[in-house]
């Protein structure tokens, strides 16, 4: 049995062979890097690692907090427009983060709708926080709170238990391996995050992975920066194993009957439902409703621009890259989730794409591979680097959830291992792979350090191009942005609804 | 009928990749040209142009140093006076000239041929300052006074290279010790430092939906504000704070790179970005002044004032200094502002 985990195993650790180590190994050489502690011992550089891992921690515990009741809530209810909302919560993912910020200013800025002006405080730094981090935790979650067996719900009612012990002695220990992994993101996102933080909160807030950034981009300081890299590096390792030694403690197979919605009863519980969606719908969606409905006052003029060869070029762009990506992703995230079921390391080794330095990335493969540096596979190879994780998570937790009985017995039946697989397994996870893919597709569509690679002008995406508007003054520039920025998100949905297409016989499942 | 067409530009393409030779033209993320005028190249030199965007200036800079042994492009657009010196340091350029045109006095740039040129300096919201009847800093010290508090938003000298091109404006007019005391006191002042100048023009600016009403940007851009208007306005929204010690000059190049192929083609896209086919397309595209002295001013620049005088550090001083003013900068603006 165990070849067959082992063997799937070598495609994404080639992968990541040739795409992470081997890049990083050769810019530290170049960087002569080795372990300066002198570095370390300067306050202000002391003080930017402090503040990285004290934002992601504070960020980690803050999503946990909120997120979790509304995963709760989303998970044991159901209403209408409840699947497009999961959908909607992707949308986060998509927006370049000046879009966001934009976003978020026109609600809470010196102009904003709400008439209170947060810019440069915390609370803002807080919201933007929340804006990217909150759906990833709930989506986790509610996936989680779903795999909890009714029966047991009804047993512990049954016996008394109070809605409060029910939670803590039957659904945490469902959902906790969920939420580890979802918080294990949170936090690698955070920690070597340029993101929104950044943006809300001006310069005070940048975290190591911006002077990390300035050391090799505009300094040329690889040795320093690949100190720092190392660094980084190995925080980021630790935060993996740890939930990856977590998880394999906790993860166990799920009986496959489901606890079933139901629509909210009685004024609490409608109270609840609806408290749940206000928060959601103002930590998440608002901004992007403020985006829509700033670009919605286009004048005719901006609109005819999008009807321009650049923009089609664009949309045909970004479709092929995040198809080709996907694809590529789908068979990193299958071999990768299937093969790290049994290995710790391997489960660890999922992050790894978070957990390494973008631009130390960016300038490794330049070094090592210059003669393709500005090829369209590599482009893709970076866009599937930073998606596949997030198969191969959905993979790894499905697996673990897999009742050990079906596949035996297809054995048992005479089928090869690998009959097995795609007949017996393989459909039962298909949901968690569908999931999967729609991060990794919002992944894709949005900008993740993928503008630290070498580009051509024939290969601009939707985001390139709204970076590309944003670059100029002009009120006609910043409404075509935002109308791009519409565009995108329209174009995110499809993709979202489209990947989790709902099957016929998981009709009441997501 | 799209099919057809499809398939007959990738044959054509395919055609073209394969009898044309190839130019690799690296630039900075910002380059932007007429497409005809591109077309145009590749038909009278009947070669192929594969521009290659390396991000920002200083950015693309480095991924050529790291590259040297193998280099990635053939000619590289967009080195510009704050980073001449350091690729001439580190050897990458190959010696280039141009015997197309003559060129601006002011637009020195040696160890490369100067393309375009124009100037950092701050730009104002004009209608904020209406608003609050507050009249207009006089000087740069003004910024550093309790009714300019909160009104000044930067770039970050690590990040932009904007924010570090009026860095070297501060510190050329008042030498180090008196720029770093200026920027410690309007650092107390309400400096609001972003990380780029997207950033800053699009969520800092009051203009923008920001809450400052003075921003780093570039003298052009009050021009660009009526070019890329809504409905076509006659005046622009915003203008240009020329102060002393506040205005810089940005020279923009372009230059063969050494073990780069394709010489003669090389030399042909050096002569052709001094044309005045480009000379004239690259203003309201780039929004920068063409080089090639005797160029006709595209008539929309009449919004936007040019500075009569400047202040740049010397191109020695830039490269052997400039890392250690952008570490000193950020360790006391950024950090002591916390």
């Amino acid at each position: 049995m165990n070849r067959y985990r082992t063997l799937p195993a070598l495609l994404p650790l080639a992968f990541l062979l040739l795409m992470v180590a081997a890049p990083l190994a050769r810019l530290l050489q170049e960087g002569h890097a080795g372990f300066n502690l002198a570095l370390l011992q300067d306050s202000y550089i002391q003080w930017r690692l402090a503040w990285s891992l004290g934002q992601a921690l504070a960020t980690c515990a803050l999503a946990l907090l909120i997120g979790l009741p509304l995963a709760w809530v989303l998970a044991r209810f159901d209403f209408a427009g409840r699947r497009l909302l999961l959908r909607l919560l992707m949308l986060p993912f998509v927006m370049p983060t000046l879009v966001a910020g934009m976003g978020v200013l026109a609600l809470f800025g010196p102009h904003g709708v709400a008439d209170i002006n947060l810019q440069d405080t915390p609370w803002l730094l807080l919201y933007g926080n929340l804006f990217y981090n909150l759906p990833l935790l709930v989506r986790a979650g509610v996936d989680g709170l779903e795999q909890v067996p009714a029966s047991r719900l009804a047993v512990a009612r049954t016996l008394g238990a109070s809605p409060w012990r029910t939670f803590w002695r039957v659904e945490w220990p469902v959902v906790r391996p969920w939420l580890a992994s979802a918080l294990c993101l949170v936090f690698l996102y955070c920690f070597s995050g340029f993101g929104l933080a950044l943006l809300l909160g001006g310069q005070r807030y940048a975290t190591v992975e911006v002077e990390i950034y300035t050391l090799v981009a505009y300094e040329l300081n690889l040795t320093d920066a690949g100190v720092l890299a190392l660094l980084a590096l190995g925080v980021g390792a630790a935060v993996a194993l740890a939930y990856a030694a977590l998880e394999r403690g906790l993860a166990r197979p799920q009986r496959l009957a489901p606890t079933l919605r139901q629509p909210a009863q009685g004024w609490p519980q409608r109270l609840l439902l609806a408290a749940a969606l206000a928060v959601l719908a103002l930590c998440c969606l608002l901004p992007l409703l403020a985006i829509v409905w700033r670009a919605l006052q286009a004048e005719a003029a901006v609109w005819a621009m999008l009807a321009t060869p650049e923009v089609a070029d664009a949309l045909g762009n970004t479709l092929r890259f995040s198809g080709a990506a996907l694809g590529l992703s789908l068979l990193l995230g299958l071999c990768h989730g299937w093969a790290a079921q049994r290995w710790l390391a391997l489960r660890a080794l999922v992050f790894l794409p978070f957990m390494v330095s973008p631009v130390c990335l960016a300038f490794g493969l330049l070094l090592l591979y210059p003669q393709y540096s500005a090829s369209v596979w590599l482009l893709i190879a970076a866009y599937a680097l930073l998606a596949y994780p997030f198969v191969a998570k959905g993979v790894l937790s499905a697996a673990a959830a897999l009742p050990p009985q079906l596949p035996q017995a297809a054995r048992t039946l005479g089928a090869t291992p690998w009959r097995s697989f795609c007949r017996v397994s393989l459909p039962l996870m298909r949901p968690a792979l569908r999931r999967g893919l729609a991060f990794a597709a919002a992944t894709a569509v949005g900008e993740f350090a993928v503008s630290l690679f070498l580009s051509r002008p024939e290969w601009a995406t939707l985001t390139t191009l709204i970076y590309q508007h944003l670059g100029r003054p002009g009120a006609a520039n910043l409404q075509l942005a935002l109308l791009l920025s519409c565009l995108l998100m329209l174009f995110a949905l499809l993709a979202f609804v489209a990947i989790e297409w709902p099957e016929k016989n998981h009709a009441r499942a997501d | 009928m799209l099919k057809k067409s499809v398939l007959l530009l990738a044959l054509a393409s395919l055609s073209l990749s394969a009898l044309a030779a190839e130019l690799r033209v690296m630039t900075h993320s910002s380059f932007s040209l007429p497409k005809d005028r591109i077309a145009e190249f590749e038909k009278q030199n009947g070669v192929k142009l594969s521009i290659i965007k390396g991000g920002d200036a200083g950015e693309m800079l480095n991924k050529l140093i790291l590259t040297r042994a193998n280099p990635i492009a053939d000619v590289v657009y967009g080195i510009d006076n704050t980073l001449i010196a350091k690729a001439s340091a580190a050897g990458i350029l190959a010696p280039t000239s141009s015997k197309v045109g003559r060129t601006e006095k002011d637009a020195v740039l040696p160890g490369a041929v100067a393309v375009d040129y124009g100037y950092v300096t701050l730009n104002y919201d004009k209608a904020w300052f209406a608003k609050a009847k507050l009249p207009l800093p006089a000087t740069l010290d003004d910024l550093a006074k309790p009714a300019y508090k909160d009104l000044l938003v930067v770039e970050n000298p690590a990040t932009s290279s904007t924010g570090l091109a009026f860095m070297l404006a501060t510190i050329a007019d008042r030498g180090e010790e008196g720029a770093f005391k200026w920027w410690e006191k309007v650092r107390d002042n309400g400096l609001k430092v972003s990380k780029g100048w997207s950033e800053a023009y699009y969520t800092d600016f009051s203009r923008n939906g920001g809450s400052r009403p003075i921003v780093v940007s570039y003298a052009s851009s009050p021009a660009a504000e009526v070019f890329y208007s809504k409905e076509k306005i006659s005046e622009s929204p915003t203008a240009n704070l020329l102060l002393k010690g506040g205005v810089f000059l940005q020279v923009e190049g372009v230059a063969l790179l050494k073990g780069g192929k394709e010489p003669q083609a090389a030399q042909a896209f050096v002569d052709f970005l001094r044309s005045d086919g480009v000379q004239t397309g690259l203003q309201t595209k780039m929004w920068m002044y063409p080089a090639v002295a005797g160029t006709a001013i595209d008539p929309v620049f009449a919004h936007a004032q040019k500075p009569a005088k400047f202040s740049n550090p010397s191109l020695a001083a830039m490269n052997s200094k400039t890392a250690a003013w952008v570490s000193r900068w950020n360790r006391l603006v950024v950090k002591q502002a916390n």
